[in-house]
Formats: C-alpha cells, structure tokens, sequence
C-alpha cells in the first residue's frame, strides 16, 4: 500500500470515531519523516478519563501481524458500522491519548523498523 | 505483567489444541485399529474432495480422526513456523480445519495453496504471518486440488504435478481476493475465505466446464448411528467450559457475558476483547447449541455435520456466540419450512450451522435483519454449490458472503440518504 493510501485510511478510521460524537471542530495534522510519520488529531468534546484509558489500550493494543496484513485493510475503508480503533493500533507504532482543556489529543506515530519518536520535532508529554 | 498473561493463556491454547489433536488419533485408532485407521487415512490423500464427501463414509471414524489431527497439525505446525500468537482467530483457523478435514481436506490437498499463499506473500513484500489467516482458510479449496490430480483422467507424476501446481496457483490468487472481497460485505460475514474461495472457485468451474469437463455430482453422507460421533462434540464442548472456567476463574461468567454483547463484526477476536477463558466458554456453549439441535432434529451426526459443528466452536472465539447467532438460525429454519424442504435433508442441516457466518448482521444491526439473513441463506446456499462446482468447501461461507453483501449494500444505501445537513 502506498504511503498515501495508508494515511488516508489511518485518517478515515480515526477521524470516523471521532466524528461518531459530532464535535464542532477537529484538528488533524500530519508531519512526515522518510522513515516515519506522525498524525495528531484534536477535538473539544468532552472525554472522561476512563474513555481516555479505553482509546488509549485500544490503540496500544499488542501487534497482530496476522490480522493487521489481513484485516487492516478495512481501516478507513469499511465504515458502516462503529469505527474500530483496535484496528489501527494492531498498525501503528505508537500511541499517546491526553486530555486538552474540554478536548482530546490524540498523537499516533507510524514508521520502520528504523523509525525513531525522537527524530520527530514533536513536543513530549510534560513539554505542552 | 501483561505479557506473562499472553504467554500463559498461548500455554493454555497450545496444550489444549496439542491434547485434542492426540485425542483425535487415539480415537481413530481405538475405533477401528491403527492398521486401518492408518490406511484408511492414506487412501484419503488420493481420493475426490468435492462438496459432499463425507469421509466416515468414505474410509472409516478412525482414518477421518487420524486425518483430521494431520491437517490440524499440519495448520499448528504453520502457526509456530509463523511465529504468530495463538488467539481467536488462529483458534477458529486449527478447528475449521480439522472439521473440514471429516469432508474434503487433506494434508496433501491443502499444502500446495498454502505454499501458493506465501508465494504471493513474497511477491507482495508481505511476512508468511501477515497472509497466515489467509493461507490457513485458504485450504477450502483442497478439493480442487485433488479433482485436477485424481478426477481428470491424469495419471503418475502428471497428474500430481498438474494438480500442485493448480494449487499453488489457487493460492497465490487468494490475498489480492481475500482483501477485495473483504470489502464487499464490511466484515459483517465471517467466513469470508469462503467468499474469496467460491469467487475464484467461479471462475475455475467455468473453465473446466469450458474446456468440456464435466463436474459430476458427490453425495457421500455418512448416515448410520454411532455413539461416538453422537458424543463426540457435546464431549470436546465440556471440555472446552471446563478449561474456560479454570482459565478465567472468577471471572467466567462476566467475560462470557462481555463476549454477548460484541456485534462479531470481522476481525473479534474475543480471547483479545475479552478472555480465553471466556472465549472458551462462549465456544463450548456453541458446540452444545449446535449438538442439541441435530439431536432434538434427529439429524446425523457425520463427516459434515460434526465438521461444522468444530467450525462453529472454533468461532465461538472469533465472532460467534449465542445471541448473535439465533436470529440467523431461526431466519434459516423458516426459509426451510416456508420452502419445504426438511430440516434433516443435509443441505438445511449444514446452512443452520453454518449460517452463523451472517452472526455479525444480527449483531449490528438486530434480530429481524438476522431473520432476514437466514432466510435469504438458505435459498442461495442451495444454488451456490452447483456454480462452483463443489470445488470450495465453504459453499455456505459462499452463500453467506454474497447475502451479507446484498444486505450491506442496502443498509449502505438506506443511511446515505440524508446528510443532516438542514
């Protein structure tokens, strides 16, 4: 899959469950490197801490190549129906969930084997 | 932490997988004696696979057993070399295949579309663990590769390199439909191999019948009665809540409840969402489910119907449970009814078990839409398998892909109509 089409479904899904709480503005933004990438998306809905948790494990959740390379094809692409975040996550290298103000800040880093967070000229937690 | 509970619970899987497989051959060779058990499963390798060749009847309880613990291995084997966890979806890929391997598959029949599959993976820049649950499902189509080697007139070396070679290139076609077809129904059929394989399977039984072959129907069913095979499944579906519950402990009953509440939409993987323990549980309810309604029907408990009912036990971790599942079997038993045709007639009998592949429709989107899902099963599913020509042995996957996506496309459609804004 070409790296376009990988961001365009990464960006469906994620912004398809976000969407499902009909927020009046989100945020995405998109910084790339040769060897990874990272997405943030921004919403002011309001999220309790144990939906954060939820998002968050659900997106962290361990990697499942087997269903990833398979499966992971309906990311972004199949959406009648609830959005599937467990769906990116068995794909992407991490993820951070936090709270900003009323909304949420949703950070997802994808990239190689090579692919270092660090690299990313991204504030870390506690820099905000 | 959470890693010691992912090695402990593939510990549980493993030992538990390991232990049904030598339950399986110790009983195929108790029933009717290594000797025979043994040949029989060897005469197996070379003989027809097409839809309906009920193996008890063919060679024997203990060959088909032997048989089925092969290809299970055989399936084990694949999943270690991959390096891929044991989970629900690898739990339901090792129990459909040795289901169907009672009626169709064989160790020699399934190795060349799973070497097709990781051909494909190559080509792809794709690791063999990325295609696993494709190579694995894949092996539906083991008949066609013993229809090309022993049905079609081949003989010696020729005939076992033609058919091998018509497996490999089965299975090389398999990720790229696998992953389209996906997309018709949106995950909301759960055997979707079964669509991707009688997709392709179209296409094949149109050029054998092109080139002038005649595919001749088999109807190998398997009906005498026996204890064993009556018990075999309510026996291994014990077994099953027995294990659950020492798994989860406490736990069992919440996680089974937890389990009830999930659509079942492709990819649920219960042992993830949930538990193993309650995964366990929620398969082995299945298979007593499933073995009560053949008993209260007085249907025969065979090759297929025992083959099925490991299929749905094996999906009892990966989609399948009792509350998304009725709707679909109900909508069946009545297309029956309202059509006539009796419920003990094998082709009914197999689509109440199998239709459970249309599990997720009543799970998203309620109890009529199953019930309309069912009944449009069983009308199709009597047609599908003449079309491909027996040769895919998910023909009720066939079916149920092609229902979940006429149903899709209309649910689809119906919520396009109004975008919300004023």
């Amino acid at each position: 899959m070409k790296r376009k089409d990988l961001i365009l479904h990464l960006v469906g899904e994620i912004s398809s469950f976000l969407l499902e709480d009909d927020p009046r503005r989100l945020v995405i933004s998109l910084h790339q490197e040769e060897n990874g990438l990272h997405l943030c998306f921004l919403d002011e809905n309001t999220h309790t801490q144990e939906e954060l948790s939820r998002i968050e494990q659900k997106l962290n959740s361990r990697k499942r190549p087997e269903l990833a390379g398979y499966y992971g094809s309906m990311t972004g692409h199949d959406m009648l129906g609830a959005s599937r975040l467990n769906l990116l996550g068995w794909q992407v290298k991490h993820c951070d969930v936090s709270s900003i103000g009323s909304g949420i800040k949703i950070d997802i880093w994808l990239g190689g084997d090579a692919f270092q967070n660090d690299q990313f000229t991204i504030p870390k937690k506690g820099d905000e | 932490m959470k890693e010691n509970v992912i090695v402990n619970q593939n510990k549980t899987l493993l030992f538990l997988l390991v232990f049904i497989m030598f339950s399986f051959i110790v009983t195929g060779i108790a029933v009717d004696g290594a000797g025979t058990a043994f040949n029989g499963f060897i005469e197996l390798q070379f003989r027809p696979a097409r839809l309906i060749s009920d193996y008890i009847s063919e060679a024997g309880i203990g060959a088909s057993l032997v048989n089925a613990a092969a290809v299970g291995i055989t399936a084990l084997i694949l999943i270690l070399i991959a390096k891929v966890q044991l989970s629900g979806a690898t739990f339901a890929a090792i129990f459909t295949m040795m289901g169907f391997a009672l009626f169709g598959k064989t160790p020699v029949n399934i190795l060349p579309i799973i070497f097709g599959v990781y051909l494909a993976g190559k080509l792809a820049g794709k690791t063999f663990s990325e295609y696993l649950i494709i190579a694995l499902f894949g092996t539906a189509l083991g008949p066609l590769v013993s229809m090309v080697t022993v049905e079609m007139g081949l003989s010696g070396l020729s005939a076992v390199a033609v058919g091998t070679g018509a497996g490999i290139a089965t299975g090389f076609m398999l990720p790229a439909i696998a992953v389209s077809v996906l997309h018709f129904h949106q995950g909301y059929s759960l055997y979707n191999i079964g669509l991707t394989c009688g997709f392709f399977a179209l296409f094949a039984a149109s050029f054998f019948r092109a080139g002038g072959y005649e595919f001749a129907s088999i109807m190998q069913w398997h009906t005498s009665e026996s204890v064993l095979l009556m018990f075999m499944v309510p026996v291994l579906s014990v077994i099953l809540i027995c294990v659950g519950i020492f798994s989860a402990g406490k736990n069992s009953w919440k996680d089974l409840l937890a389990i009830q509440k999930h659509t079942g939409r492709l990819p649920s993987d219960f042992m993830d969402l949930e538990s193993v323990g309650g995964s366990l549980i929620n398969a082995g309810l299945i298979g007593l489910a499933g073995s009560a309604y053949i008993l209260i029907i007085g249907g025969d408990f065979n090759g297929p119907t025992i083959g099925g009912l490991l299929t749905i036990i094996g999906f009892g971790a990966f989609g399948t449970h009792l509350r998304n599942s009725w709707p679909v079997v109900v909508g069946v038993i009545a297309a029956s009814l309202v059509f006539g045709k009796a419920l003990t007639s094998p082709g009914v009998l197999l689509a109440v078990i199998f239709c459970t592949t249309l599990a997720p429709l009543a799970g998203a989107f309620g109890i009529v839409t199953g019930l309309v899902a069912g009944f449009i099963h069983l009308v199709l599913v009597h047609q599908t398998g003449s079309w491909q020509g027996g040769m895919n042995l998910y023909n009720n996957g066939f079916a149920g892909g092609l229902t979940a996506t006429l149903i899709v496309s209309v649910i689809a459609w119906y919520r396009s109509r109004n975008s919300g804004f004023k």
